[in-house]
């Protein structure tokens, strides 16, 4: 039962970020120059239509009024209405949700899928060719801006092979799984680049550690040293450099989702800003602070089924 | 290096099993499907909460008006009502619709006309100023409307083939969820909305244009990355994309299976000038600045060659004064009206750039070079659009990149925004005020559609030409390609489309 108090307590220690993160992003909103009705109306409207505009979405009220009935919102469960899409932002949220989620997940099933076995590929060939070249490699995929390795990728899967579709995010979750693949495969590379050498600096230390020899001298078979030994010791430090690709993956696949056409959250942020949707922005900063607890949350269960000495009193 | 190997095979496996499904999933077509690639999504189905495109073009697929800008920009063609007839005197407007049903099967009655114009003019429309001059309405029978006007206003006619003047069924009064399914009469009916993503449109059965639409499905994709947008093209993942960038236009134009085309669209570029500022209170700094910008350069290399150089601040429309001669690319005359006033020397100044447009980047460094060459230094500032607004309207600005766009095919929108001061935006922040085109302002919208009504805007075109409010640059045009099994496909001068027009081959 540790692990559901683990969770609430958790919860409740959001509250204070939660209060933080929302006064920082509304501040910051309101100091923007631009504001909602002038950008609806601006080149067609006179000044008492913006005037009206903006009484009628309630931002002719003074700051606090407006943060706390953001608040209040907040309260009751609802995130308020766009401006821009005249609609409830909760439920665009969550027509949008879905296509981040599944590609921030997919993505780091493919960064792990990426990561263990070339990691222990180049830990066991550390500085030879090999080891230099996966190195190599991944430098020059992290280096390359995720909009030219997208397009580089389209070119080649989509274009040349027609393996995959060029972009788009499919109807079902099969189609999903077989649009999202290039996007997933596009940041799980960049991850990767980071990763692998976590994990493989761990494997490197932890296989000159003294249990590592008992095992092999109780003639276990590598691939079990390797696996029951090795790797499980060597999983958390990269666990943790995951969780925050992760974390920062929720809000910043903007790029990868316009090159690809996902319609997820990131792009919906930037278009928010420009239009100046108020309500929108921070509907936003609340889902993805609560992305970024849950992420951290998972994180630390993963520790525990990781390392069995984790414990959350 | 067993486990590498497991790894590898089983990931493997899972990820062919689960295309192979996909791809059979996917070969499952509708009957006639045409999609076009865009490059924004619609906000809203709400045509009196409208100002973007994406939701303006959408709304026209959906919903009828009761006139209709024709294909050629030039003039009022019938929609819902098959005749109008407008009064001598202005005051007075009739008319009559077509036997035409909603998507629902209901007949569009002139109950409906009232309800959505005076929907359009009421507490809540972002566009009431066009429709209030209707001051009241009356049902002649189910299908006259007989509409009043306290004083004549000859815009009028065009306001009510805006969009915003869409016809709903009166049903939608009541129904506060209406804009997620709505009911238009217009040629396609929404049959899914993936808001981000894409806008499925089913062909209305009850159309009253016979045989059309000729597809039975649409849909409107949303792909905002230009080269993605191209590549699905490419790949026949799209039959027709609209906004292709103009540096990939010709590359894309010797692609087989493709074709492509540029459109003359209601848009204008220019470089606002304040004038209330020194140097630029002077109309012969203006005139220099004018003369000092090589326009069919900036055409040739920046937009290559998809625009024509502009004489005003209107668009290319009805009225145009055919008359006037864009500003030569004269430097030596620009020098010599600088000397004039006492600038022989030059200057130093700054001009405000919109973030995020490429080509309008650019077209502020040729800017910069060309002035450089007359001795006016520029300093260039990037600024978010909103933010580029405010500064102008707050008058703390030398110069501005910027452009307009016509929502109507009647110079009255843009003449009144970009010419009139104060009007609605003191000559689009120029702060220029010609007592003379005000005057003529005043008097064109009294005036019925005519020779009269002609030499006025021609008039007001002539003296904004010569007082030089803004450096006329040009009037870029919208490109957009299609793959040679679509028939019909065109972005119209309002740069909306008509999809009931486009055949599949």
């Amino acid at each position: 039962m540790y692990l559901l108090r683990f969770t609430i307590l958790r919860f409740v220690q959001m509250l204070p970020v939660l209060i933080g993160i929302t006064l920082c992003v509304f501040l910051l909103l309101r100091v923007m120059p631009g504001d909602p009705a002038t950008l609806i109306l601006g080149r067609r409207g006179t000044a008492e239509d913006i005037a009206r505009l903006t009484a009628q979405l309630g931002l002719d009220r003074p700051l606090w009024q407006q943060y706390l009935m953001f608040l209040w919102d907040i309260a009751k469960g609802s995130l308020g209405q766009s401006i821009a899409y005249r609609a409830p932002v909760s439920a665009i949220i969550m027509e949008r949700l879905p296509a981040t989620l599944l590609l921030v997940a997919y993505s780091t099933v493919l960064t792990v899928l990426i990561t263990v076995p070339l990691a222990i590929f180049v830990a066991m060939r550390k500085d030879r060719p090999a080891d230099l070249l996966v190195k190599g490699l991944f430098v020059v995929l992290m280096s390359l801006p995720p909009f030219w390795l997208g397009i580089l990728l389209i070119l080649l899967f989509s274009i040349k092979l027609h393996w995959f579709p060029v972009s788009g995010y499919g109807s079902n979750i099969i189609e999903n799984i077989w649009y999202l693949f290039l996007p997933a495969l596009v940041i799980a590379l960049a991850t990767s680049a980071l990763t692998i050498r976590s994990l493989r600096s761990s494997i490197i230390a932890v296989a000159t550690a003294d249990y590592v020899d008992t095992a092999r001298a109780k003639g276990l078979r590598p691939g079990t040293v390797m696996r029951r030994h090795i790797l499980r010791n060597s999983l958390v430090s990269t666990v943790s450099v995951l969780a925050v690709h992760t974390s920062w993956i929720i809000g910043g696949t903007v790029v990868v989702e316009s090159v690809f056409a996902v319609p997820g959250l990131g792009y919906l942020l930037v278009s928010s800003i420009f239009t100046r949707d108020y309500p929108m922005v921070q509907g936003l900063t609340v889902t993805f602070a609560m992305l970024v607890v849950l992420i951290s949350l998972l994180t630390d269960i993963a520790y525990a089924l990781i390392d069995p000495r984790v414990r959350y009193d | 290096m067993i486990s590498f190997w497991r790894w590898a095979q089983s990931a493997g496996l899972v990820i062919a099993l689960g295309f192979a499904t996909a791809m059979a999933v996917s070969d499952a077509k509708a009957e006639t499907l045409f999609r076009l690639g865009v490059s924004e999504d619609a906000l809203t189905l709400d045509p009196i909460a409208s100002s973007d495109n994406p939701s303006i073009w959408a709304e026209l697929l959906i919903y009828d008006t009761l006139i209709r800008p024709g294909t050629n920009g030039v003039d009022l063609e019938p929609g819902l009502a098959e005749k109008w007839t407008v009064a001598p005197d202005g005051k007075e407007y009739v008319f009559t619709l077509r036997d035409a049903k909603f998507s629902d099967g209901t007949p569009v009655t002139a109950d409906d006309v009232i309800f959505s114009l005076k929907r359009a003019a009421g507490e809540k429309s972002d566009w009431a100023r066009f429709f209030k001059p209707i001051t009241s309405y009356e049902a002649v029978d189910q299908r006259t409307i007989k509409m009043t006007l306290e004083t004549p206003f000859t815009p009028m006619l065009n306001n009510l083939a805006l969009f915003s003047g869409a016809i709903l069924p009166k049903s939608a009064e009541t129904d506060p969820e209406f804009f997620t399914h709505p009911v238009g009469s217009g040629p396609f009916v929404l049959k899914e909305w993936r808001k981000g993503d894409r806008l499925v449109l089913a062909k209305n059965p009850h159309y009253w244009q016979q045989g059309k639409p000729a597809v039975d499905m649409a849909e409107v994709q949303v792909i905002s990355e230009d080269n993605s947008r191209i590549l699905k093209l490419q790949a026949g993942e799209l039959d027709a994309i609209i906004n292709v960038p103009f540096n990939q236009l010709k590359q894309l134009q010797s692609t087989a299976g493709i074709k492509t085309s540029a459109a003359d669209v209601f848009r204008v570029e220019f470089v606002q000038l304040n004038t209330k500022k020194k140097p630029f209170d002077d109309q012969k700094v203006r005139q220099a600045l004018n003369y000092a910008i090589d326009k069919q350069g900036i055409v040739d290399s920046v937009i290559f060659g998809n625009a024509v150089p502009a004489v005003s601040s209107i668009s290319i429309m009805r009225y145009h004064n055919t008359d006037l001669k864009p500003y030569a690319y004269d430097p030596d005359k620009a020098k010599a009206l600088l000397a004039e006033a006492g600038l022989a020397e030059g200057f130093s100044t700054t001009m405000l750039l919109p973030a995020g447009d490429s080509t309008l980047r650019n077209v502020g460094a040729v800017i910069q070079d060309n002035l450089q060459k007359i001795g006016v230094k520029v300093e260039l500032q990037t600024l978010e659009g909103g933010a580029q607004w405010d500064t102008t309207k707050s008058g703390n600005y030398d110069m501005s990149l910027s452009y307009a766009t016509s929502d109507t095919i009647d110079p009255d929108q843009l003449v009144g925004f970009t010419m009139v001061n104060p009007e609605r935006a003191n000559a689009y922040h120029t702060e220029w005020k010609d007592d003379r085109v005000n005057e003529l302002y005043e008097a064109e919208r009294k005036t019925l559609d005519g020779p009269e009504r002609e030499a006025q805007f021609k008039e007001i075109e002539a003296r904004v030409h010569e007082g030089a409010p803004y450096i006329f640059l040009y009037h870029q045009r919208a490109a957009y390609a299609w793959r040679d099994n679509v028939e019909g496909f065109a972005v119209l001068p309002t740069s909306n489309y008509r999809l009931e027009d486009v055949k599949m081959k």
